[in-house]
């Protein structure tokens, strides 16, 4: 029997107070491999679908309302560029139907569209067939068309009809919301003197886009970060109060300690010790629980295939390996106090 | 050439109390030779707890010299006295001291630096602990728990073993029982012990009987 086996025999000992103070650095971890879990997992998302999705530039209207198409004479003046080629373009209109919004937009790949039911055509994802009760063979009315639904899509994020892009121009009146194209040139300088050409268009390049992803998506690591370590601040200052308190009862039995030849690193070293443990259990156990809020999260926002990227090896590490190196910090306080004791004193105390 | 295990040479330890200064040790002079038994007897408040503190480097004088097997403690590092306190100083305390999650062998190999449970029960053996190897503190009389915090003093082979009123929780039989011991670990195993108590049949075991008063010894 060594110090640190009398350290897990204390954990056992006091297994309701350990666990409560473990319930701190476990509600910590898992929030923190959530929030930077999920965060990490639909950045890799976004930029995924950006890269396959975008060329070298996007041109869409200046206005960000998003309901502004351009019209044909913008488009041709796009397409006539030399600077451009191989164009593809997107339309998005949406149509009022019993006080919702319902929105169409142009397909030119339907491999995007997770078709779970049906064909392609006109495809409504599945929270447009849980709101309005469609199904295939269902019609809905749009620009005074009737379009008949042929399949459903497994996604619930937003109300969307999948319809190809030429359809979805030519109830627009022929107008469309982006035109992507590929850039003989370096796409920044094209992209310049596409605003320059054309007027009422912006144009933006991949490798902005992504920039900018990467932007929003830093400053939402770095705020879910701190939101996370709040909590796990206050599994922190629980441990540090539930070592003093042990140092404080055990203060006789620490006094034999010393008495029968045990050293101040010694001491030290099994409060630490001590400490490790409830930080390496609670972390790992958060990160569990982390791992399962994680899959559940997956789940509901269709990201299974981005699941693995929620859960990187430096995620799960670095949670274990930091909850159990803070929590040893925050029992060196405590621990110098144990080594401190003066033995005659901790003898004398009951 | 006599060896002495313990040695004090003007040795003063004083407390602060408040504005009043006490002296727990005035002066101490005083040399016991190895493989001696002593016991130190005095009334409250004479110093004989702070003597065996100091003897056993739990506390420090605050002047003069102080030396065990030769050693002087105001010398070595704290690393250095905490060694010292474990592999040459077994001590047994008046409320056993023992570590009550901790089972009667586990607290005897507590301060081992190489486990060796052979060793341990055979201490315990000796202590007439046969079948109480795995029961805990409270599971055992207050003889019996002596007993084991003495196999845990000796488990380390010490030189010298001190005891605080080690029958000061204890029926007369057990007391007697628990000086015998000791008596026989003095003549036996030749170890050097100093016990304080206030019992005069406890402190008939002994060779030589130290009284103290006031932090002295009364000649």
């Amino acid at each position: 029997m060594d110090l640190y086996k009398l350290a897990l025999n204390n954990i056992r000992r006091r297994k309701l107070r350990s666990a409560l103070t473990m319930l701190g650095i476990i509600i910590g971890a898992a929030t923190l491999m959530v929030l930077l879990g999920v965060t990490a997992g639909t950045t890799t998302a976004i930029k995924d679908e950006t890269n396959s999705y975008m060329y070298d530039i996007a041109i869409s209207p200046e206005s960000t309302t998003g309901t502004v198409l351009m019209d044909a004479d913008t488009i041709s003046k796009i397409r006539n560029l030399p600077q451009l080629y191989d164009f593809r373009e997107v339309t998005v209109l949406s149509e009022e139907i019993n006080g919702t919004r319902l929105f169409f937009e142009g397909t030119n790949n339907w491999k995007d569209v997770k078709i779970i039911n049906g064909t392609e055509g006109v495809v409504i994802n599945q929270a447009v067939a849980d709101k309005f009760g469609y199904g295939i063979g269902s019609k809905i009315k749009v620009k005074n068309q009737e379009l008949t639904v042929t399949g459903i899509s497994k996604e619930v994020t937003a109300l969307y009809v999948h319809i190809n892009q030429n359809q979805a121009k030519e109830l627009a009146g022929n107008k469309v919301g982006a035109i992507y194209a590929q850039t003989n040139g370096d796409p920044k300088t094209v992209a310049d003197e596409v605003e320059k050409q054309v007027d009422g268009v912006s144009a933006v390049t991949k490798s902005d886009k992504i920039e900018e992803i990467q932007e929003m998506t830093n400053q939402a690591l770095l705020f879910m970060g701190i939101i996370a370590s709040m909590a796990l601040l206050v599994g922190i200052i629980s441990v540090i109060n539930t070592m003093l308190i042990s140092v404080m009862e055990r203060t006789r039995e620490l006094g034999v300690l010393k008495a029968i030849g045990f050293t101040n690193w010694e001491i030290k070293g099994s409060i630490l010790f001590e400490s490790g443990i409830l930080g390496f259990v609670g972390g790992l156990v958060g990160v569990i629980l982390g791992i399962i809020g994680i899959i559940a999260i997956a789940n509901v926002l269709n990201l299974e295939e981005y699941m693995a990227g929620m859960m990187p090896s430096w995620l799960v590490l670095g949670i274990i390996g930091g909850a159990t190196l803070l929590i040893v910090l925050a029992g060196l306080y405590p621990s110098m106090k144990a080594s401190k004791l003066e033995v005659v004193e901790a003898l004398r105390n009951d | 050439m006599t060896k002495y295990v313990l040695e004090f040479e003007d040795v003063w330890k004083t407390y602060r109390m408040g504005d009043t200064e006490v002296n727990a040790l005035a002066g101490l002079n005083l040399a016991l030779e190895e493989g001696s038994f002593t016991t130190v007897m005095g009334p409250s408040g004479s110093g004989k707890s702070t003597f065996l503190h100091v003897s056993g480097i739990l506390d420090t004088p605050t002047k003069g010299l102080f030396r065990i097997n030769g050693r002087q403690t105001s010398e070595l590092s704290l690393k250095e006295q905490a060694l010292l306190r474990r592999n040459e100083i077994g001590f047994v305390f008046q409320r056993f001291n023992l570590l009550s999650q901790l089972s009667a062998l586990e607290n005897v190999m507590l301060p081992m630096i190489n486990k060796d449970a052979e060793k341990a029960i055979g201490l315990l053996d000796k202590m007439g602990l046969e079948d109480k190897y795995h029961k805990l503190p409270s599971q055992l009389s207050g003889g019996e728990q002596q007993r084991v915090a003495i196999s845990r003093a000796l488990i380390n082979d010490p030189s010298l073993i001190l005891a605080d009123e080690p029958t000061g929780e204890l029926d007369t039989d057990n007391a007697q029982s628990i000086m015998q011991i000791l008596q026989d670990l003095n003549r036996k195993a030749g170890v050097s012990i100093v016990v304080v108590t206030h019992n005069p049949e406890s402190a008939s075991f002994a060779d030589e009987i130290i009284n103290m008063r006031d932090g002295k010894i009364l000649q």
